[in-house]
């Protein structure tokens, strides 16, 4: 499993995809937004733009990183004939989606912590030893309902299907769980969409735990009940796609 | 003990039957052909064994053991009929990843050497070309060591040089002891590569034994004459005859009765029999006999 997790990662790595949108974007995006108005401070919560939107940058970024490899790579192996080629070897099949979600998580950690790097270099943010921890194990572990939403696309769609899935889920959680565009300046609707949503609730964690306060319970219930949904259809989806026929 | 055993096995696809009461041992040692054209049931059967389709009904076996278990340990080695690889994997990542999943693997250096890769093995597999990707194909098929290699139309891609080299290495492969199952749509391929030729046809079974006991066994003669215009019915069932096939205006017949074949055709038919002519089946002629036979 160790050196499946290892040549899965490095295939993702060697993508140029990959690599533009998952790290490029959210710290390309990072350094403008920052520059621009990094400074600015929130009212309520006191804490500068720079470092909320060293939250919104990462989690953009750990998001898209979770979808981007798993829905589009694992639909292709299923056409290709790469999963029989696996099939066909003692390679048991849980341990092929349990590699697909481990090697996504890890593949967050990229965007994750160069957007940190960036905020720390360029914009000077520092927290204390307690936030910085708390801020990558949350955004972290936090991917799991997306990676599984990346997954179930893989297994149910061909790769013409799942690419243009994969990009609206990317972009329209980022967007619509306010990533990109502060909730506060949204119209109501999409307010109330964003609620629901569990990239607000991701990003929501990080934000309180940047401001020093302790995730609502609402955003961290919100997603561990996105999460296990989502797993446990990813689990059925990914069980249809391997069973023989 | 046999490497191979179906018995009575079917796989229906809605109303198509693929494979039709398959019953096939192969003892272990041998590289046996699975010949046919294309549609026969070649790769039903194949992915079948290989545990990818399951099968509607009968039962099959892999040195005794169900086909998901032999796999399991490790026992069987595939290349199928279509497959890529991942492309931004090079040629040693490939093949050392998919050997590590067997317990009982090859060297990674005697895998590439045995599929010529040794020189392609830090080239991306997107960069290899349709024969080179075969090759890589045929390396993850025996990297695992495995007692039992299967391989359904494994020269597909390749031109006739590259095929020449393959054979080679599926040869020294085979030479261990082990047991090699390919299906093909190429006689010669079948003819020079195994010891025992099963010949199927719309799911059955309709020859099996070696490549010249095929030829002897079946449409030992053709009788062609020019048939112009002139209407075929009746032409199947002059004595001896076993296939009619009328190609630009002339009538080849299969027969394992020339004499008789000839005989009923000036004494029993209407017909104005021109140009006769009698010749000896050879392979490609038993083939197209057997596979064409209803
Ligand atoms: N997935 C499928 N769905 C429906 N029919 C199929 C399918 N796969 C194969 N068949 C049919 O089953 C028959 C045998 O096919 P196949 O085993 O692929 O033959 P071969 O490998 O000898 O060319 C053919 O008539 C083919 O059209
Ligand atoms: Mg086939």
């Amino acid at each position: 499993m160790v050196k499946h997790i290892k040549i899965e990662a490095l295939r993702m790595l060697r993508n140029k995809r990959y690599a533009v949108f998952v790290v490029a974007f959210p710290l390309g995006f990072y350094l403008l937004y920052s520059n621009l108005w990094g400074d600015q401070v929130d009212e309520t919560t006191g804490v500068k733009a720079s470092v909320i939107l060293m939250v919104s940058m990462g989690a953009y970024g750990a998001l898209a990183s979770s979808i981007m490899s798993t829905a589009v790579p694992w639909a292709q192996e299923r056409e290709s004939g790469w999963l029989r080629q696996l099939q066909i070897t003692p390679l048991p099949s849980w341990s092929f989606i349990v590699t697909k979600l481990i090697v996504s998580m890890l593949l967050t950690l990229p965007a994750l912590l160069l957007v940190g790097l960036a905020a720390v270099l360029t914009q000077g943010v520092s927290l204390p030893p307690g936030e910085w921890a708390g801020l990558v194990v949350a955004m972290w572990l936090g991917v799991i309902p997306f990676a599984a939403l990346g997954l179930t696309i893989g297994s149910l769609t061909r790769p013409d299907t799942a690419q243009p899935l994969a990009m609206i889920g990317m972009f329209g959680l980022a967007l619509l769980g306010g990533l990109w565009i502060p909730l506060d300046i949204m119209p109501e609707t999409m307010r109330t969409i964003a609620k629901v949503l569990p990239s607000n609730d991701y990003a929501t964690i990080g934000w309180r735990i940047v401001a020093g306060e302790a995730p609502p319970a609402s955003a961290v219930l919100g997603i561990l009940g996105w999460g296990v949904a989502l797993v446990a259809f990813a689990i059925f989806a990914f069980r249809r796609a391997t069973v023989r026929a | 003990m046999n490497a191979i055993s179906f018995s009575q096995v079917t796989r229906a696809y809605g109303d198509v039957l693929a494979v039709d009461g398959l019953d096939l041992d192969i003892p272990a040692g041998r590289t046996v052909a699975l010949l046919g054209p294309n549609g026969a049931g070649k790769s039903t059967s194949i992915n079948m064994l290989l545990g990818l389709l399951r099968p509607t009904s009968g039962q099959i076996r892999i040195f005794g053991e169900t086909p998901e278990r032999a796999i399991a340990r490790g026992d069987v080695g595939a290349m199928l009929q279509e497959g890529t690889l991942i492309p931004e994997l090079t040629v040693a990542e490939t093949v050392g990843f998919v050997r590590s999943l067997y317990p009982d693997p090859l060297p990674l250096d005697e895998i590439l050497r045995m599929a010529d890769l040794t020189d392609l093995a830090g080239r991306r597999a997107g960069r290899l070309s349709g024969g080179q990707t075969q090759r890589v194909r045929f390396a993850l098929a025996i990297a695992g060591a495995p007692r039992l290699l299967i391989l359904d139309e494994p020269t597909a891609a390749m031109d006739v040089e590259s095929r020449r080299a393959f054979w080679d290495n599926i040869r020294a492969y085979a030479a261990q002891g082990r047991t090699v199952l390919f299906a093909t749509h190429y006689l010669e391929e079948a003819d020079e590569n195994s010891d025992r030729v099963v010949v199927i046809a719309r799911g059955r079974i309709v020859a099996d034994g070696t490549a010249a006991e095929i030829k002897s066994g079946v449409g030992g003669q053709a009788v062609s004459f020019t048939m112009g215009t002139q209407s075929v019915a009746g032409l199947d069932t002059l004595p001896g005859v076993i296939g009619v096939e009328i190609t630009s205006g002339r009538a080849v017949l299969r027969t394992s009765d020339p004499d008789a074949t000839v005989d009923a055709l000036y004494r029993k038919t209407t017909l104005d029999v021109r140009g006769l002519e009698i010749a000896g089946a050879d392979l490609e002629d038993a083939f197209l006999a057997l596979t064409q036979e209803s």
